[in-house]
């Protein structure tokens, strides 16, 4: 396949997903294109392993297109594919038998600035994604889909199929019991 | 730390987990192993005609295996002769007048000495074929 060509952004993703389904390849090129570093972001966040997160990428499109019919629009496709994304990791847990704690990437490591304040920052970044992996899926998900993604609670409540109120009082379980952890 | 310096700093660090693995993404790499997939399996997009159909076998399923439920369900109903009538009558249009005339005194002379079926004083010789294949179908009835 030739490098695919960005549309402008002009073309929502309900306009892509619309091309996609008329049999315009480029289209679902253009919505990976737009998703993928989030959707590796919230994957790695969550606890897929470093090794795996572009598989784990690739399977949650695979997954997303087959099954957009049954996207409503209920939230944002990002948001969507953001929950698929959680079921595939899910299911990546079971055959992997195990849930891996991410390892903390030495890229991640900002090599200029104050080595003490990088290595505290460090430390606290892998006392958080400890803390994740012991949370309840719904909490860590909510934490991840409103800290890190800066979702409302209202999309995130239209992703996972719960109320606003619900999806708050997760977020501030999670927040509790993560400031414990990291400290 | 306070509750709101805690907050901030939580949501600092989660916006910053994952970044490195999204940076290190090769997005079009990615694009093209999706594509590509989808070529080998494309999405099979069920028409009106499909969905309406599967609708209607699951109806059917539903009917005929309720159906042989309730059939299982429900006692068998047969009134005792009924099935015996049905059978007579099948044979009789078989039989010419002497053969059921026979018949008749047979069955009389078996069950005659203890249930008297046939009024002793019918003559048998003056009834027809129809009239006899009617009085074998009234015993019938009977037993």
């Amino acid at each position: 396949m030739a490098h695919p060509e960005l549309r402008t952004e002009t073309v929502d993703d309900t306009g892509l997903i619309a091309a996609w389904q008329a049999g315009d390849e480029q289209a679902a090129a253009e919505l990976v294109a737009r998703h993928a570093r989030a959707l590796a972001r919230y994957l790695a966040g969550a606890g897929a392993p470093d090794a795996e997160v572009d598989d784990l990428v690739q399977e949650t499109f695979i997954r997303a297109f087959r099954g957009v019919g049954r996207f409503r629009g209920q939230c944002q496709f990002r948001t969507w594919l953001l929950t698929i994304g959680g079921n595939v990791l899910k299911d990546y847990g079971r055959r992997a038998g195990r849930r891996k704690v991410l390892p903390l990437d030495e890229s991640v490591q900002d090599v200029t600035g104050d080595p003490h304040e990088h290595a505290v920052a460090t430390e606290a970044e892998a006392r958080l994604s400890a803390g994740l992996h012991v949370l309840p899926r719904l909490q860590r998900e909510v934490f991840l889909l409103r800290a890190q993604q800066g979702l409302d609670y209202e999309e995130i409540a239209g992703a996972l199929g719960t109320t606003p109120g619900a999806a708050r009082v997760h977020y501030h379980h999670a927040v509790k019991r993560l400031k414990e952890i990291v400290g | 730390m306070n509750a709101k310096n805690g907050d901030a700093k939580l949501e600092a660090l989660a916006k910053h987990l994952g970044a490195s693995a999204a940076d290190r993404l090769d997005v079009d790499a990615v694009a093209r192993r999706v594509l590509a997939e989808l070529r080998q399996a494309p999405v099979r997009r069920r028409t009106w005609i499909e969905v309406h159909w599967l609708r209607i076998a699951a109806a059917m399923v539903i009917l005929v295996g309720g159906g042989l439920l309730v059939q299982q369900m429900i006692p068998d109903t047969d009134v005792p002769g009924q099935h015996g009538n049905h059978l007579v009558a099948d044979d009789l249009g078989d039989l010419t007048t002497d053969q059921l005339r026979d018949v008749l005194d047979r069955f009389d002379e078996m069950v005659g000495g203890t249930t008297p079926l046939l009024d002793s004083s019918s003559d048998l010789r003056g009834l027809d074929e129809e009239q006899l294949q009617n009085v074998l179908r009234s015993i019938g009835g009977i037993i």
